[in-house]
């Protein structure tokens, strides 16, 4: 009985101290960042060296990254988790080392990733310091989680699925466009919200990548500043510049917020249909 | 009703698609930009976009990309032609002489030691012992009796490179147990360490100084660590920030170097907690 008590006060400790941790960000950025953060700091250019102004082309250069990034990491993530799962027997020696791959670059530290896509996107491919640079070395990092989450949503679909569409006579095509995918779309959605969040938070990868430049990216070629560099940049680099780099935060995690809430509802919303439907 | 999801999100994935490949174009009708792109310091880095963003005003059709990540990969992207300027906060080496370097505003480097700390200056010497580690403790050299936490920069940052040179000491030489990379991160860790020891560029420190930041500005051969005292020179540990071109600047390149060389920009300068140079 006393063991028992005892197990769940440690259980309830920790479950407190999680959102304790949780929350007490939240107040000391809600504190420090709220009384700048205005309408006109959303939409208005850093001045002076980002201690004055606003974060408006910061946020743009952020969505512009994230979107290059997503656009190139879904339909190749997609491709291999299809032909991971549904494609080749999990003991095949390609696949096996096609896992392995996945692991290794899933273990990768991003500032690894951020050398690998200045070598490679910027100096060997010269397309220099530009979102898209940054966007497609931020795939790079993301395909590992994106692949993974699709194949087990893939692998948790019944096997029977399969059996019945076989027994149709459905071609593996026609029972994988029809049935398997849409059964694993939750599984996808919440993957790429995933790595959107993951990739929004990025520093590491794109300050050598996708840059510095705090200026309204005029196209993909230009670099453009994401708000994870702008909040290290004025906290580690500009005196005077915490301020404004914790209002910055405050609207990273906002952005973020409403991106996981967004992953969950969908994943909730698709669930309650998909049983109501089968 | 299970396809409709389904369809949903793969025409998103194609729209994505298409926009990220169409858009560039589309955006790109404007008048033809020159790009102008400035790589190095971080400590410039601020200063040169603050200038870079002024020159922009006056030149409509040029585009001035500042780029951070330290002085040496200013100097190796000025060599490669990454970058048409490099951007080093220290001068040039001798084996550097492929390069050209224009002074556009000076900094010095102050060292830095929590306030609660009660050691009220240092001698060459002691720096050295304590930076080499023969001193670890501060009651070694008049403190309390607490172990000293030395705060390094980390290798290719001029800030490392110049002190290292001031006090005749070899980078293998220095025992840190801190690492930092930029200023405000040293800043940041004197401040929350009681006794740590660190150096930082005069301009930063001063502010944070100023603006309640815990920490101590030590003076140097007796001259105190001002931004005046880099201005007239009677601050022994002081540093050039440079623009570094490979070659002879030109066109673009020449035009903006010798706009952040003139008194254009000196109140961007101060407002970096630089110096300028009157010339």
């Amino acid at each position: 009985m006393i063991k028992n008590n005892a197990a769940t006060i440690l259980i309830y400790c920790s479950a407190i101290s999680v959102t304790s941790l949780f929350l007490w960000l939240l107040t000391d950025l809600l504190i420090q960042g709220l009384p700048k953060l205005s309408p006109a700091f959303l939409f208005e250019a850093p001045r002076d060296a980002g201690r004055a102004g606003g974060i408006g082309p910061i946020i743009i250069a952020t969505g512009w990254i994230v979107l290059v990034a997503m656009s190139a990491a879904a339909p190749l993530a997609l491709a291999t988790a299809v032909w991971l799962v549904e494609f080749t027997r999990p003991d095949g020696i390609f696949s096996r080392f096609v896992e392995f791959s996945i692991d290794v670059l899933a273990s990768v530290p991003s500032i690894v990733f951020g050398l690998f896509g200045n070598a490679f996107f910027c100096v060997y491919l010269g397309l220099g310091f530009s979102i898209v640079s940054g966007g497609l070395t931020l795939a790079c990092m993301t395909l590992p989680i994106l692949i993974r989450t699709v194949a087990d949503g893939l692998r948790a679909v019944p096997d029977g699925y399969r059996m019945v569409a076989a027994a149709l006579g459905m071609t593996r095509g026609s029972a994988l466009v029809h049935l398997l995918l849409p059964s694993a779309a939750p599984a996808l959605t919440a993957g790429l919200l995933l790595s959107i969040g993951r990739s929004a938070a990025e520093t590491a990868a794109l300050i050598f990548t996708s840059g510095y430049v705090d200026r309204m990216p005029g196209s993909l070629f230009d670099s453009g500043r994401a708000l994870s560099v702008h909040i290290y940049d004025l906290s580690m680099n500009v005196a005077g510049g915490d301020a404004n780099a914790h209002a910055t935060a405050l609207v990273l995690i906002i952005f973020l917020l409403i991106i996981n809430n967004a992953a969950i509802g969908l994943l909730r919303h698709w669930r309650k249909q998909h049983i109501a439907a089968s | 009703m299970k396809n409709t999801g389904f369809s949903i999100l793969v025409l998103a994935t194609l729209a994505a698609i298409g926009w990220t490949f169409l858009t560039p174009d589309a955006l790109r009708n404007g008048p033809t930009v020159e790009k102008l792109t400035l790589t190095g310091s971080s400590t410039i880095a601020p200063l040169a976009a603050e200038i870079g963003k002024r020159f922009e005003m006056l030149h409509p059709g040029a585009r001035i990309d500042v780029q951070s990540g330290g002085s040496s990969r200013g100097i190796g992207d000025a060599r490669t032609g990454l970058a048409h300027i490099g951007l080093a906060s220290r001068a040039l080496k001798a084996d550097e002489s492929d390069l050209h370097a224009h002074t556009i505003a000076l900094d010095g480097i102050a060292l830095i030691i929590n306030q609660s700390n009660p050691v009220p200056a240092l001698g060459r010497k002691q720096i050295v012992e304590i930076f080499t580690g023969k001193i670890n403790n501060w009651r070694d050299v008049g403190g309390t009796d607490a172990p000293i936490t030395v705060v390094n920069k980390a290798e290719g940052r001029s800030t490392l490179e110049l002190f290292l040179q001031f006090f005749g000491l070899q980078g293998t030489d220095v025992k840190p147990h801190v690492i930092i990379g930029d200023n405000q991160q040293g800043i940041k860790t004197v401040a929350g360490n009681a006794n740590a020891i660190g150096y930082v560029s005069i301009g930063s420190a001063a502010y944070e100084a100023e603006h309640g930041a815990p920490i101590k500005l030590l003076p140097l051969d007796d001259a105190e660590a001002t931004i005046d005292n880099v201005r007239n020179g009677s601050f022994p540990l002081s540093r050039p920030l440079n623009l570094v071109t490979h070659g002879k600047a030109y066109g673009l390149a020449e035009s903006f170097i010798e706009f952040a060389q003139s008194d254009q920009v000196h109140d961007l300068i101060e407002a970096q907690y630089f110096v300028p140079i009157y010339r």
